[in-house]
């Protein structure tokens, strides 16, 4: 699925937004035009200012262990697009989205490799072999990492990065209701999760 | 714990239940302490998803960044020239450069000439249509030569407009910041490739690289320009 333009979501997270009217956004879209025009520490400017947040949503959505490469991979691609960001919507808003885009992509593949499934109300509950006690002492984020795939995605894309039920189950082809049944499933399971 | 409204529970967090589903499900909670109880647990998970803080990497990407779409990861990153000419020297011949450079210059031309050939305007708008492109309508080698009086009243006029902007806070002074930051980059730049050029004036590649360096400023500085206004 080729998903390339910017969401229409308003992002509980979204770092634009937050500094809408304030001192970075004109800086941004200097940077942009800069970076756009070839300039590469315009573009590392750019890195820096949301690396944290690409990375952060690869960790997520995917695992902690490829997140760098999928980061690189967003930045990467965000340099060869650049040409074609006409500021519609903020920078990192269109990064994000894009961002979004290389993790669904690379997911099949991954899901593939992985070839793992849970009952999505119970995955924390059902790996074998596991202490209850250790699975108390799970970290809210590792307990995240351990949701089943389309649990795990939805409830990233909703509770963490703000996107409606309209939205994620456009980036990941399902029906919106497919999406709150997950979003919930999830929210259930990470109950036991919170310290 | 599991009874048929546990499963609308975060819907109704969410906002999303119709009116009469929300009524039959708080008179539910009234009487039911184990679905007050999940209640509450959801919405400590969702205020604790909203707080969690984005972490960088450990390690740094962007040297391997840097290295893939080919723009230096040091310090400093305006690429030297030295590195350039000879990067570009192993990929293009002198004839192919000055058939490149002209293609550049015809694709960029079509506005520079409505432009030259328009009455003279006056301020910061005027300048963002003449575009970083106004002027090059000759050939690359010895266009600096010819246009750098008109490209040196360009600059000065959106120096002057960003002034402007800077002096009536139209421009924050982050924006300030990067904006001089890259300008001394950019003036940098064409410092050495004036230097080079001085040394070998017939070069094609020098007179491209430096007549390149100079529209990117002049395309900064219209951006910048640009930029004031819009914040009134």
């Amino acid at each position: 699925m080729e998903l390339t333009s910017p969401g229409a979501a308003t992002l509980r997270r979204d770092p634009d937004q937050a500094t809408s009217g304030g001192g970075t956004g004109d800086a941004e879209t200097a940077d942009v035009a800069l970076a756009a025009s070839g300039d590469g520490s315009a573009f590392e400017r750019l890195y820096r200012a949301h690396v944290a947040r690409v990375h952060s949503l690869a960790r997520r959505m995917i695992n902690p262990d490829v997140a760098d490469d999928i980061t690189q991979d967003v930045f990467v691609r965000a340099w060869s697009k650049l040409g074609t960001f006409r500021g519609e919507a903020a920078f990192g808003t269109w990064l994000h989205r894009l961002a979004i885009n290389v993790i669904l992509a690379r997911r099949t593949t991954l899901s593939t490799e992985r070839g793992r499934y849970h009952d999505a109300e119970h995955a924390l509950d059902a790996v074998p072999g596991r202490p209850v006690v250790h699975e108390l002492s799970l970290d809210f984020q590792q307990a995240i990492g351990r949701l089943p795939d389309g649990a795990r995605e939805v409830f990233v894309l909703h509770d963490v990065e703000g996107y409606k039920h309209e939205e994620i189950a456009d980036m990941l082809g399902i029906v919106p209701g497919t999406s709150k049944s997950q979003l919930h499933h999830a929210r259930m399971a990470l109950r036991k999760h919170l310290e | 714990m599991n009874d048929t409204w546990t499963e609308r529970l975060s819907e109704y967090i969410d906002g999303t239940l119709a009116e009469a589903e929300r009524g039959a499900l708080e008179a539910h909670l009234a009487g039911c302490a184990a679905c007050r109880t999940t209640l509450d647990e959801l919405r400590r998970v969702v205020a604790r998803a909203r707080a969690l803080d984005d972490r960088p990497p450990a390690a740094d990407l962007w040297p391997a960044i840097a290295e893939q779409i080919g723009v230096s990861s040091g310090a400093h990153h305006v690429v030297s020239l030295a590195e350039r000419r000879t990067r570009r020297r192993v990929a293009f011949t002198v004839p192919q450069l000055a058939a490149a450079a002209a293609l550049l210059l015809l694709l960029g031309s079509g506005g520079a000439y409505l432009a030259l050939h328009r009455p003279p305007l006056t301020g910061a708008g005027a300048i963002a249509q003449r575009g970083p492109a106004a002027d090059l309508t000759t050939s690359p080698v010895g266009w600096v030569q010819k246009t750098s009086s008109r490209y040196d009243a360009a600059v000065a006029e959106l120096e002057g407009a960003l002034e402007q902007g800077r002096a009536s806070g139209r421009l924050d002074s982050a924006t300030v910041r990067v904006l001089t930051q890259s300008l001394v980059t950019i003036d940098s730049a064409i410092v050495q490739a004036r230097r080079a050029l001085a040394a070998d004036p017939g070069s094609a590649y020098l007179n491209q690289h430096l007549a390149d360096t100079m529209r990117r400023k002049l395309e900064l500085l219209r951006r910048a320009s640009a930029l004031a206004p819009a914040r009134t």
